[in-house]
C-alpha cells in the first residue's frame, strides 16, 4: 500500500490533503500518517466497516430507475477531508453574509421591489421568472425571512480559493448524510479521534429545531412542528424521516393534513385533528398547494397558502423563496450584498455569463469547447453541459438551445476543482469534490461546522451527484494550533 | 403528543409482522423437531403448517407436490409470499421505515439487520442442515426487537398500536395452531396413539407454551389439557385468554374505543363458553372458526376507529 501513497498526485489541482512535493499538509497530517501506516489488507478491512456500517445504519438514498423506485446503501470513501478551522471561519461568515443579502433580495422582490426599481437587477429576470409566485406579494414572515434553510455548493480551485457555485434555497437536502457520515467514520476510524478536536456535526436537528420553533405563530413551548414530505418515494425520504426524528417533530405527507374553516392548519391524529404552528416542508412549491398552484398536485394540502398568508401557519422555507434560486439571480449575489448590507463580498462566485445579455451569448457560443452551460432553473446536476467534455454534436445542441431561451441559460469557465485523497479500487487516488454546508437564518443565524462533501469517483470527473455515481465523504473542520 | 392516524396503522402492522416472522420461525422449527422423534409413517405431513398459516393458495399455485422441501421453500425462502418469513421481515421493515421517527433509535438498526440477515440467508436455510440455525436467529432478532419495545419504548399512542398489533396476531395464531393441530392430531391418534404426546409437545413448544404448561398443568400433555391451556391459561402471556385481556386494557386507554371494545366482549363471552365445557374436536372447529371471525371483527374496528379519520 506504500507505493500508492508515494505515487499520490494530483497534477495540476489542489489537492487538499497533499502539498505538490507529497507532504501532507499540516491540518491532514496525523490522518493521513495514520492511514500511511495501515497495511492494504488493513485499508481493506476499514473499507469493509465502512460498508458494513452504511448497510447496518440503513443509510440509503432512492434512485429511480425504470418505474420502479430503488433503495440503494449510501455511498462512502472513509477517508475523512479535513479544513482547517482559519480557512473554514472565513468561509462560513461569507455564507452567513450570503444568506441574509439573500433574504433581503426575497423580502424586497415580494413587498415594494426597490432592488429592481433602482436597476441593480434587471426587473424583467425576476417578474418574468417562473420562480415568482405573484401570491406570495405583500406576505411579511417574521424575522423578514423567507429562506430559513440554505445548502450551498462550495468548491475550490487550483489555489485551494473557495467559490460559492449555487444557493439551493428550494428544498436542499443532504444534511443528514453529513450527521451520518461522521458516525460512520467514528465507527471505522475511532483511532483518529482521540488525537484530533474535530468539530461535531450532530446538534444540526436542535439548531433546525429552534430556528423552527421561533416561527410559530401561537407562543408555545412546545410548538407542533411537522416535516412535510412528498412520501417514502421521494429520493430524500431517508432525510425527512431522519430529521423528523431528530427533532422529535411529526413526519407527514400532504394526506395527513388538512385546512379548517377557521384557516389554521389540522393533522389527522388517533385523537381527532391537532393544530399544527410550523410545517417544514419538504415538497416543492408548486405541489404545496393544489388550490394556489398546482391543481394536479396530490401530494399537496388544498388551502395551505391561504392559512399561511393569514399568518396561522408558518412555512419553512416560505413560498416564494425559490424566486432567488436561479442562476440567473446568483450571478447578482454580490451586487446584493453591496446593496442591503453595504458590505464587501467575503467568499466569491464563479464567473458567470448571462445568454440573455448579447455580449455574453456571443462569447459563450464562441467559446462552448471551454464553458459550462447550465439552465438556470434545474438540480441535481440535471441539463448541464461541461464543455471540454462533450462532444461537437453536443455543443450544437446547447447553440440551439441557448437560441432559443437566452434568459434560461448561463455558463461558467470551467473550474479546475480541488481534490483529496480516496481510496478506489485497493489504492490510494486523488478524487475531485465540492462541498455543500447547511445555512439555517431565522431568529439567529448559524453554519453548520463543515458540511456534506460529495465526491467523483471516476478519474478526473467533475460528476458529484450520488444520483449519478458521486460519492461522499466525512467533513472535519479542526482546530488549527499553528 | 397525539399521534397521526397513518403511523398508528403502521405501527400497529409492523408489530403485528413482528409476531408474526416469530411464530412463523417458531413454528417450522417445533415441527422440524418434531419430525426427527417420530417414525416414519406416523409423521404428520409438511403440508399442516401450510394450513396453519393460511397458504395453501400460494403454496398450489407454485407447486405441484407436497414435500418438505417445497413447503420450506415457500415458508422460509419465498420473499413474494404473504405467509413466509421473509415476506412478513420485508413488511417490518417497510413500516418501520415510515415510523422510525416515533420508535427508539435501535429499532432502525435492529430491524435492518434482521432484514440483511432474511435477505442473505433464508434461500440457504431451505435444507436441513442450515434450518435450524436460521430459524433460531429470526428468533432471537425479533424477541430483541419486542424486548427494546418493551423496555424503551414511551407508553403512549406508539405503544399501544404496537401492542394492539402484536396481540391480535399472537391469539390469532394460537387459535389457528389449535385448529389445524388438534384436526391433523385428532384424525392419526387412532392409529398411532403413542406419538400423540409427541405431536402435542410439538404445537406447545410452537407456541413457546411447553414449560409453562408443565409448570402449572403438569407433564402429562394431552388434548383437552393443551386446549384449555392455550384458550384459557390466565397467567400464560400468550394464551388467548391472557392476549384478549391485555388488548381490552389497551383499548380502555384509547379515546373512542366503544365499538372495540364490543367485539371484545364478544370475544370474551365466547371463551367463556369453552371454560364450561370440554369441547369434542367435531365442536371445536366450528368454535375456533366463530372466534377467528370475531379476531377480524376486532381488526376492523380497530382500522375504522382509528386508521380511517376522516379530517374535519
Amino acid at each position: 500500500m506504500d507505493t500508492s501513497w508515494k505515487d499520490y498526485q494530483s497534477d495540476g489541482f489542489f489537492d487538499e490533503s497533499i502539498t505538490a512535493n507529497g507532504n501532507p499538509r499540516l491540518a491532514a497530517s496525523r490522518a493521513i500518517n495514520f492511514l500511511k501506516s495501515l497495511s492494504g489488507p488493513e485499508l481493506a478491512e476499514r473499507r469493509r466497516a465502512a460498508e458494513l456500517a452504511v448497510r447496518e445504519m440503513g443509510i440509503s438514498f432512492t434512485v429511480y430507475s425504470e418505474g420502479a423506485n430503488i433503495d440503494r446503501a449510501w455511498p462512502f470513501d472513509f477517508i475523512p477531508r479535513v479544513i482547517t478551522g482559519r480557512e473554514w471561519s472565513q468561509l462560513s461568515r461569507g455564507l452567513l453574509q450570503r444568506m441574509r443579502a439573500l433574504n433581503c433580495f426575497i423580502d424586497d422582490v415580494y413587498n415594494g421591489q426597490k432592488i429592481l426599481a433602482d436597476g441593480v437587477v434587471p426587473a424583467e429576470i425576476v417578474l418574468e421568472s417562473s420562480n415568482f409566485l405573484s401570491s406570495c406579494a405583500g406576505v411579511s414572515p417574521r424575522f423578514g425571512v423567507w429562506a430559513h434553510i440554505c445548502g450551498s455548493d462550495v468548491v475550490r480551485d487550483h489555489l485551494g480559493q473557495f467559490f460559492v457555485l449555487e444557493d439551493n434555497l428550494r428544498v436542499p437536502s443532504g444534511v443528514s448524510y453529513m450527521i451520518e457520515n461522521r458516525e460512520i467514520t467514528k465507527r471505522v476510524l475511532p483511532e483518529l479521534f482521540e488525537n484530533y478536536s474535530i468539530l461535531p456535526v450532530d446538534d444540526y436537528p436542535l439548531k433546525l429545531y429552534e430556528t423552527l420553533a421561533a416561527l410559530s405563530p401561537r407562543p408555545r413551548r412546545r410548538p407542533n412542528i411537522v416535516v412535510l414530505t412528498p412520501g417514502i418515494y421521494n429520493s430524500a425520504y431517508f432525510e425527512h424521516a431522519y430529521l423528523a426524528q431528530g427533532m422529535g417533530a411529526e413526519l407527514v405527507e400532504g394526506v395527513d393534513l388538512f385546512v379548517g374553516d377557521d384557516d389554521c392548519v389540522y393533522m389527522r391524529t388517533v385523537d381527532g385533528p391537532a393544530r399544527v404552528d410550523v410545517i417544514y416542508r419538504r415538497i416543492n412549491e408548486d405541489f404545496m398547494d393544489p388550490e394556489a398552484f398546482r391543481a394536479d398536485s396530490v401530494l399537496g394540502v388544498p388551502g395551505l397558502i391561504r392559512s399561511w398568508r393569514a399568518g396561522r401557519v408558518a412555512i419553512a422555507n416560505a413560498p416564494g423563496a425559490g424566486v432567488a434560486d436561479d442562476k440567473v439571480i446568483y450571478a447578482f449575489v454580490p451586487q446584493m450584498i453591496q446593496y442591503y448590507l453595504k458590505e464587501k463580498p467575503l467568499v466569491k462566485n464563479v464567473p458567470t455569463y448571462l445568454c440573455m445579455r448579447d455580449k455574453d451569448r456571443e462569447y459563450v457560443l464562441d467559446n462552448l469547447d471551454k464553458l459550462v452551460v447550465k439552465p438556470a432553473n434545474e438540480s441535481g446536476g440535471y441539463g448541464i453541459m461541461v464543455g471540454p467534455h462533450s462532444s461537437a454534436q453536443t455543443h450544437k445542441k446547447f447553440a440551439k438551445l441557448i437560441e432559443k431561451d437566452p434568459r434560461n441559460y448561463i455558463a461558467q469557465p470551467t473550474l479546475s476543482l480541488s481534490t483529496a485523497p480516496t481510496y478506489v479500487d485497493g489504492a490510494i487516488a486523488p478524487r475531485h469534490l465540492d462541498l455543500r454546508p447547511f445555512i439555517l437564518q431565522g431568529k439567529d443565524a448559524w453554519v453548520t461546522p463543515g458540511g456534506l462533501t460529495r465526491v467523483a469517483m471516476k478519474e478526473g470527473s467533475l460528476v458529484v451527484n450520488s444520483s449519478q455515481g458521486g460519492g461522499s465523504k466525512d467533513t472535519w473542520i479542526v482546530e488549527s494550533k499553528s | 403528543m397525539s399521534m397521526l392516524s397513518r403511523v398508528a396503522e403502521r405501527l400497529y402492522w409492523m408489530s403485528r409482522y413482528l409476531e408474526r416472522a416469530e411464530d412463523t420461525a417458531r413454528i417450522v422449527s417445533a415441527y422440524n423437531h418434531l419430525i426427527m422423534d417420530i417414525p416414519k409413517g406416523a409423521e404428520p405431513g409438511w403440508y399442516i403448517m401450510v394450513q396453519i398459516l393460511d397458504a395453501q393458495p400460494h403454496f398450489e399455485q407454485r407447486f405441484r407436490s407436497v414435500n418438505e422441501q417445497n413447503v420450506l421453500k415457500l415458508l422460509v425462502a419465498d420473499a413474494n409470499a404473504p405467509c413466509s418469513i421473509p415476506y412478513a421481515v420485508k413488511m417490518i421493515r417497510e413500516n418501520v421505515r415510515t415510523t422510525r421517527d416515533v420508535l427508539p433509535e435501535e429499532i432502525w438498526e435492529l430491524v435492518n439487520e434482521l432484514s440483511l440477515f432474511a435477505q442473505e440467508n433464508a434461500s440457504n436455510s431451505v435444507g436441513r442442515r442450515n434450518r435450524h440455525a436460521f430459524l433460531a436467529e429470526v428468533i432471537s432478532r425479533c424477541q430483541t426487537i419486542n424486548g427494546l419495545l418493551l423496555s424503551s419504548l414511551t407508553r403512549d399512542h406508539a405503544h399501544s398500536f404496537t401492542k394492539l398489533g402484536r396481540l391480535l396476531e399472537c391469539a390469532d395464531m394460537a387459535t389457528r395452531m389449535i385448529d389445524v393441530g388438534a384436526g391433523d392430531i385428532g384424525e392419526r391418534s387412532e392409529r398411532f396413539s403413542t406419538v400423540d404426546p409427541l405431536l402435542w409437545g410439538a404445537l406447545l413448544q410452537g407456541l413457546s407454551a411447553e414449560s409453562a404448561y408443565r409448570r402449572e398443568v403438569g407433564p402429562i400433555v394431552d388434548r383437552p389439557a393443551v386446549v384449555d391451556f392455550v384458550f384459557l391459561a390466565p397467567g400464560f402471556p400468550r394464551s388467548v385468554k391472557f392476549c384478549i385481556r391485555e388488548i381490552r386494557n389497551e383499548l380502555a386507554k384509547l379515546s373512542g374505543s366503544e365499538e372495540a371494545l364490543k367485539v371484545v366482549s364478544r370475544l370474551n363471552r365466547r371463551l367463556n363458553r369453552l371454560n364450561k365445557k370440554e369441547m369434542t374436536q367435531a365442536e371445536l372447529h366450528p368454535f375456533i372458526d366463530e372466534f377467528q371471525v370475531q379476531l377480524n371483527n376486532l381488526h376492523v374496528a380497530i382500522q375504522d376507529t382509528w386508521f380511517r379519520v376522516d379530517g374535519q
